[in-house]
């Protein structure tokens, strides 16, 4: 009897690891944080001990996340509809460079001689990244929903543009930070410093229900998965695709914010690169397809996990640093070949 | 050679598709293979390509039993599967497409392009093809595109070849051309199996006839001893209503006008109207621009010049979301291509184009969403289970239904159908006729696109005939028949 039971609880499984792509994210997942449990060293007699270094460790993964993690799903937006968005980790320098000018409420004054008072200075500096993220976002956007460039190009040529303007223009740039703006991402919570997990937390929640809930979500899959049935049902898919990229561009500026609020700096050589390949990692990782039309939000957060736990666990295991790109590739080819095994079946 | 299929069975889990199906086909023979959608004929005519393996049953080859693990094998046995999307290169010349995956090479490894070029003209020459075999397979149209393909099956030395509906996207000249092929075909003692809807093609060219429903077979032999609306009745279960438009309908205001309108290459001086209550039916042959010109009414095709009216007041049409909130609905040609979204559901599928009016605070209201559709597909009389459901699960006439529905929601006054009964089986084309005169009854002003004439005869209150990109004729009445249409239609 129990045993039959067995069979159709791991049959269930089976099919649920084949048809669902979340359940087969979130099984990795799992798996995943079972070997980190053992890496740590559990140990049931210490078991406080042990929980607090456990939920530590964790804070930390998910904090030193939580900024890529942002522009996952901005990513996730975009490849879901299709396209691919290159120049995330360059406009986050761009839009950091735009922050840092106008940090200390440059020009001095402005906010008062408006009648807005009772908001610190650097409230410009934060308005001015977001609406310099969304342009830039929106630059990528017209040029592939409107003058019909490959993504990949219009992505790629501003991924250049951004950080080598930016790099040339903040030469000389030493900006202090005010202590407040560093409160944004610092300030504790029950002790630890969590906020920017919550604030990933928070858009992914949002952004979970504006792809499942509303028609602009439910237009982006429909384009990425057939842009001319779309357009055939009446759906305006220029406009759709551009702001597609204009939310992107909006994310990084929030990650962007975020990383300053952290740090207290910006190094316009360096912050953000890399981050367009490992939010599309993450993406992918997460059952987004490449062609579009398939994935979800949850999937990404998953994904973004996935990775995160990998390079800790490995981290844990005294993997050196040099290698643990060479997993992280090695994760995303095995994540997408389980995928297209699921589709092919 | 012989084909033999003795008792073939095949069940996908619960689905019995095909319960202990006989099939044969003699050499030389053309024997139709009908059915509605869901009948059976694609798993049967798969487990013969080697695309799927059969429960129970064995494939005799003049009188050899034989097994096909792979479509290798079965190409290997003889067997060519010609299907409806065609396996050709179109940026690759003719003679290279014919050796695809078989290359000719030279000693030094190259490709031998000389004797791949000869060998194609030796085999065209031979069958009496007039095709170049330098020529890009792009240039080509439709009906040589296949006639291609089949040479390249003979060439392969295919003794069966079977064909999946292939005239669904030919004009008549080119359906023509691929018949005396198979004329040719049959000459040279080579088997077809020809899988089609088209009843009047199936008297014209085939021998034998075999009808499957749900899975067996209900009737079969020759052709010369049958008739069209035997055969029909054989797929559907009853009689078939083939007869004209007999509504009356009430035409009342003019809903939309087009005065002069032109797009080049595709269409010129088009002028028209349609009245609410009215079926308009706009009948030619392929790219005589029909289809062009209703996209751009749509918005979806572009710059144009001249007038459109709609409700008398003049409109420039920029974009299929302004269309939509001008009332004009499209149901376009190609349902798998423009018509239906594959990574959807059926819910989503039937009301993608009405989302944005079933919101609040900007969310859907799946309340709203899911009784809408529900409305619909009663009325459509929808065959299937769940909302959730893949699109692609449906038969292709109830998931014509479905993108019928996500028009229907937004409640148009001026609806175009681009080859509405494209791929539907029989039964579900009589419902969806009756669903067109049911809307127009209901005041909606339909524009019909078809080549087909009995489609345009049995629906339509009057028809246009376009040529070349003009609309060359009004027929209704008496002049609305099959030879009048035809003759307009080539230009006579």
């Amino acid at each position: 009897m129990t045993k039959t039971n067995r069979k159709t609880i791991l049959q269930k499984a089976v099919h649920q690891w084949k048809t669902n792509p979340l359940f087969s994210t979130g099984m990795v997942l799992i798996l995943m944080i079972i070997l980190q449990t053992i890496a740590l060293g559990f140990d049931f007699d210490s078991f406080g001990a042990w929980f607090s270094y456990w939920s530590r460790n964790w804070i930390n993964i998910l904090r030193n996340n939580s900024m890529v993690g942002i522009v996952a799903l901005g990513m996730a937006f975009v490849i879901i509809s299709g396209g691919i968005d290159l120049a995330v980790g360059s406009t986050l320098v761009a839009v950091g460079a735009a922050l840092m000018f106008f940090i200390n409420g440059y020009p001095d004054g402005l906010l008062t001689s408006a009648g807005i008072t009772g908001v610190p200075a650097f409230a410009i500096g934060i308005v001015v990244c977001l609406v310099m993220g969304a342009l830039l976002g929106g630059v990528s956007g017209t040029l592939i929903a409107r003058q019909k460039l490959p993504a990949f190009i219009a992505t790629l040529g501003m991924m250049k543009i951004c950080r080598s303007v930016t790099q040339q223009m903040m030469q000389t740039n030493a900006v202090k930070v005010p202590t407040e703006f560093l409160a944004i991402a610092n300030t504790k919570i029950g002790g630890q410093v969590i906020l920017p997990i919550i604030y990933w937390a928070v858009i992914a929640v949002v952004l979970h229900i504006i792809s499942q809930k509303t028609p602009f979500g439910r237009q982006v899959y429909a384009i990425g998965s057939n842009e001319r049935t779309a357009r055939l049902s009446g759906i305006n898919v220029e406009k759709v695709k551009t702001l597609v990229y204009v939310l992107s561009g909006l994310l990084v500026s929030v990650s962007s914010i975020i990383q300053v609020a952290r740090i207290g700096s910006m190094d316009y050589a360096n912050a953000g690169s890399g981050y367009e390949m490992d939010a599309i990692a993450a993406v992918v990782v997460g059952g987004v397809s490449m062609s579009g039309g398939k994935g979800s939000i949850v999937g990404t957060v998953l994904g973004m996990l996935i990775i995160a736990v990998m390079n800790n666990l490995l981290n844990l295991m005294g993997v050196p640093p040099f290698l643990r790109e060479a997993f992280k590739g090695f994760i995303v080819i095995v994540a997408v070949l389980l995928q297209k095994k699921e589709s092919n079946s | 050679m012989n084909l033999k299929m003795k008792g073939i069975v095949k069940s996908f889990g619960a689905n019995d598709v095909l319960k202990t199906v006989d099939f044969h086909l003699g050499e030389g023979e053309i024997c139709a293979l009908l059915g509605e959608n869901g009948a059976g004929k694609s798993t049967l005519m798969n487990i013969l390509g080697g695309v799927l393996q059969p429960d129970k049953g064995t494939i005799e080859l003049d009188g050899r039993t034989v097994s096909f693990a792979n479509p290798a094998q079965s190409l290997g046995a003889g067997i060519a599967f010609i299907h409806q999307e065609l396996n050709l290169i179109n940026d690759l010349p003719v003679y290279e497409n014919m050796f695809i995956g078989r290359e000719l090479k030279k000693k030094s490894g190259f490709l031998d392009h000389a004797s791949m070029y000869l060998e194609t003209k030796e085999l065209f020459d031979r069958m009496g093809l007039e095709i170049d075999p330098g020529a890009m397979v792009s240039s080509l149209d439709a009906s040589f595109k296949q006639i291609v393909e089949i040479s390249r099956a003979l060439m392969m030395n295919a003794s069966i070849i079977i064909m999946d509906e292939p005239t669904t996207s030919l004009t008549d000249p080119e359906i023509e051309r691929v018949f005396d092929m198979l004329r040719m075909l049959r000459k040279q003692k080579v088997g077809v199996v020809f899988i089609s809807h088209k009843l009047r093609e199936v008297m014209e060219i085939c021998d034998r006839y075999t009808v499957l429903r749900d899975g067996v077979v209900v009737a079969d032999g020759w052709v010369k001893d049958t008739s069209i609306p035997e055969i029909a009745r054989d797929m559907v279960g009853h009689e078939v209503n083939s007869m004209g438009n007999q509504r009356k309908g009430n035409t009342g205001k003019e809903v939309l006008r087009l005065e002069s309108l032109t797009q080049e290459p595709y269409f010129r001086n088009v002028s028209l109207n349609v009245h609410a209550g009215e079926v308009l039916g706009v009948t030619g042959l392929l790219g005589d621009g029909r289809s062009e010109l209703f996209r751009t009414v749509f918005g979806a095709e572009g710059k144009y010049s001249g007038k459109i009216y709609l409700e008398e007041k003049p409109v420039v049409i920029t974009s299929t979301k302004q269309a939509l909130q001008l009332g004009i609905g499209y149901l376009p040609r190609n349902r798998k291509e423009n018509g239906i979204i594959k990574d959807m559901n059926i819910l989503e599928n039937g009301s993608i184009v009405t989302l944005p009016r079933m919101t609040r605070f900007g969310l859907i209201r799946k309340a709203d969403q899911t009784a809408e559709f529900h409305r619909q597909k009663d009325a459509l009389r929808i065959k299937m289970e769940n909302d959730a459901d893949s699109i692609t699960s449906l038969s292709g006439g109830n998931q014509q239904k479905v993108v019928l529905a996500k028009w229907l929601s937004a409640n148009p006054k001026l609806l175009i159908l681009d080859n509405p009964t494209q791929g539907v089986d029989v039964g579900a084309k009589e419902e969806i006729y009756q669903i067109i005169h049911q809307l127009a009854d209901q005041g909606v002003a339909v524009v019909v696109l078809c080549s087909e004439a009995q489609e345009i005869i049995r629906l339509c209150d009057r028809a246009l005939v376009m040529y070349h990109g003009t609309v060359c004729a009004e027929v209704s009445g008496e002049s609305m028949n099959e030879h009048e249409m035809m003759r307009l239609a080539t230009g006579g």
